[in-house]
């Protein structure tokens, strides 16, 4: 057996809260958006200063930070690309995520140090397209979504170049980058970060010829719609390992907190456990059921194994998924007392049932029984939003652990 | 200075067609077969692309193969090959849009004339001469532009550009058979031969074309782009190509439309005085042969996009 590296886990931080916690639970990079040239104009992006403070965050953990500046350009968004590139450079910034090949010369010229990585945008799914970008002094290339595991073996068998590939998150049911949907059914530009999910919504499918009135969807009783299941690598992650994925994508810059931290948290798990006895390296369902508990929706392995059908689509009512509430966010914890302080996030109070989570796959559950607020008074509920709480445990936590409880 | 002549260019779905176009006014084919490319209307094999390029090469016309499919391993195979054999014949060019055809043409030493023609990402200047320095011969911009845009654009790059200006435009591809998904979804057997169409809720005037092929499912734009009225100020910025879609619409009709671009593209050469009293007769004539089902309209060549 070969000895492999371990793969990058890269995380996404759409603000500097989450930036820290991705790190916290283990991601070894992680990739933000700055206020320019990104594809995500509503996730809450960084400014240059956030930035720097998510920098010298990273840096003190040993991880990474990229930036993604995935746009596709018009003529009008040329300018400023060289200053920005700059400033991105000297704030420290590891690598930028880049489709548009004016913003991979641009960045060349004002930064000719920074990496560049061709994003999913750009569709790289063939191993030529990989050696192209390779003789251009591309260090990493983002896979398309439509590749399987045997094609990208296939890649790095014929290509030295850094492979990143999505294992967890929302997809595009087109190729990433080729869908106009958006632009034509609400004027708002998807490769601008203007996209309005219009491959989700529903459509009536007419057939030509037969009848040009009534939709097959009439008939059908469930109309047409192209909204592709949520992708999730957690059963099969060794394949990518094996298969020589350099760095595992996580998907969601938009998604909360919780979502970030029990999604990373799983990964690294999964990656880790590999590799300290990858002969011996068998699933736990645990963390399995871990996965669902941040899932908004069904889960699916995309084109990985072969190519989806109607079972990796949504379709009908949506599908039923444990549901659960990000309750608090651990500050601190007595040892003696064995009493933790605790920021609500959301509501809850004696009697619930809670799920406590920390890094390293560390979880225990417990009923609450004794709360007070920040005053040492004694409680029944924390209500009110970001509050301080003190809450009784049964086991002990620290610091940015998270309590979380069913919907 | 060299004189400006634009070629008007159009697709074809077989032999039949490609020589009605051409003696319709076409200056330029584009066919291609889905092995390699996206979105033909229908397939040619290399022996009827020999038999095209002969036969338009007597008339002084060209040809252009797409091979602008999204490629994958499995394409790697055969596309060097087939890429020789069209240089053998002899076409006037290829038109792709995968980044690995730069790659792939130094690899075999290949001399055949690349227009690039990445569909969405063909949006900015500097993006064109980034490819221009690795060798792109001609582009194809892409459909969500402004003419202003547009003009742009042909001002800031050395090499020729073509625009769309007649009929659908591809708005979406997805490697999924989505519609045999849902046909299955729906446990209804699914016909390949059938043609089909979308619509948007509560929009009854929406109408986009969907269709599936080895490359998976396409999308077509609600209504048909028409810029026959507005030829004066793409011919004023000189813009090189001019093309015409034909996909999903019959030879009588693709051939009607070509003539009257021909018309229209002359005239204004010839007389803008003419031209400007012609315009609205040319409109018309298109609105009196465009099935009823089909809109048309300008795309965004006047329209606003946010983001």
């Amino acid at each position: 057996m070969i000895t492999r590296k371990k793969p990058e886990l890269l995380a996404p931080a759409g603000n500097l809260e989450k930036l820290k916690f991705a790190i916290h639970y283990g991601a070894d990079a992680v990739y933000i958006g700055g206020q320019q040239f990104g594809l995500r104009s509503n996730a809450g992006n960084f400014t240059f200063d956030e930035m720097r403070e998510g920098v010298a965050f990273a840096n003190k953990y040993g991880a990474k930070v990229y930036v993604a500046a995935n746009i596709i350009a018009h003529n009008e968004n040329l300018e400023g690309l060289h200053e920005y590139f700059k400033e991105l450079y000297d704030i420290g910034i590891a690598a930028v995520i880049v489709a548009d090949p004016a913003l991979i010369q641009a960045c060349r010229e004002a930064a000719p140090d920074l990496e560049v990585h061709i994003s999913t945008q750009a569709s790289v799914a063939n191993w030529k397209t990989a050696e192209f970008w390779k003789n251009e002094g591309i260090p990493r290339v983002v896979l398309a979504r439509e590749v399987s595991v045997e094609e990208i073996r296939e890649m790095k068998e014929k290509v030295d170049i850094e492979i990143e590939a999505f294992i967890h998150g929302a997809m595009c049911i087109s190729y990433s980058g080729r869908c106009v949907l958006s632009n034509h059914m609400s004027a708002r530009d998807a490769n601008r970060g203007g996209c309005a999910q219009s491959c989700r919504w529903k459509y009536d499918l007419f057939e030509d010829g037969i009848d040009g009135t009534e939709p097959i969807s009439e008939l059908a009783n469930e109309q047409y719609s192209m909204s592709s299941q949520d992708m999730s690598m957690v059963e099969y992650l060794p394949d990518l390992i094996e298969a020589g994925v350099d760095s595992f994508k996580i998907e969601g810059r938009m998604k909360s907190i919780h979502y970030v931290a029990t999604v990373v948290n799983v990964y690294r798990k999964i990656i880790d456990t590999y590799f300290e006895d990858p002969e011996n390296y068998k699933i736990d369902p645990e963390w399995i059921d871990e996965i669902w508990k941040a899932a908004q929706r069904s889960l699916t392995s995309g084109f990985y194994y072969n190519e989806p059908t109607e079972k990796d689509q949504l379709f009908g009512r949506p599908a039923r998924i444990p549901k659960y509430d990000f309750a608090g966010l651990v500050l601190d914890y007595d040892e003696n007392t064995k009493i933790a302080t605790i920021q609500q996030r959301n509501n809850f109070g004696v009697g619930d049932e809670v799920e406590f989570f920390g890094p390293n796959f560390y979880h225990f559950k417990q009923t609450i029984t004794e709360l007070w607020d920040e005053n040492d008074e004694p409680i029944d509920r924390a209500k009110h939003a970001m509050m301080i709480t003190k809450v009784r445990l049964d086991q002990p936590v620290e610091k940015y652990n998270m309590m979380r409880k069913g919907k | 200075m060299t004189l400006y002549i634009p070629e008007l260019q159009a697709s074809a779905r077989n032999i039949d067609e490609v020589k009605r176009l051409a003696l319709a006014g076409a200056d330029a084919l584009l066919i291609g077969h889905q092995q390699f490319a996206n979105r033909v209307p229908g397939d040619f094999e290399l022996s009827d692309i020999r038999e095209v390029t002969e036969w338009l090469h007597n008339q002084g016309k060209k040809v252009y193969v797409r091979v602008n499919a999204i490629y994958h391993n499995q394409h790697l195979t055969e596309l060097p090959s087939y890429l020789k054999e069209l240089e053998e014949i002899n076409v006037d060019g290829i038109i792709a849009g995968d980044q690995s055809i730069y790659q792939i043409l130094s690899d075999i030493n290949s001399s055949l004339p690349l227009t690039w023609d990445p569909e969405t990402l063909s949006t900015n200047y500097q993006t064109l001469n980034f490819w221009a320095n690795r060798g792109l011969k001609r582009a194809t911009l892409s459909n969500e532009l402004s003419l202003a845009a547009v003009f742009e654009m042909k001002e800031k790059v050395k090499f020729p550009i073509n625009i769309q200006v007649h009929g659908m435009t591809n708005i979406f591809h997805s490697k999924r058979k989505l519609i045999r998904n849902y046909y299955n979804q729906i446990d209804q057997a699914y016909d390949s031969t059938v043609q089909r169409y979308i619509k948007e809720n509560k929009k009854p005037e929406t109408h986009y074309p969907i269709f599936e092929d080895v490359n998976g499912t396409h999308i077509m734009s609600n209504e048909d782009l028409a810029m026959i009225e507005y030829l004066d100020q793409i011919l004023d910025a000189k813009i090189d190509g001019l093309y015409i879609e034909g996909i999903l619409k019959t030879i009588d009709y693709n051939e009607q439309i070509v003539s009257l671009y021909r018309e229209a593209i002359d005239t204004y050469l010839d007389d803008p005085a003419a031209y400007a009293l012609k315009k609205a007769g040319y409109k018309q004539a298109i609105d009196e042969i465009q099935p009823e089902s089909r809109r048309l309209n300008t795309g965004f060549y006047f329209k606003e996009q946010i983001y």
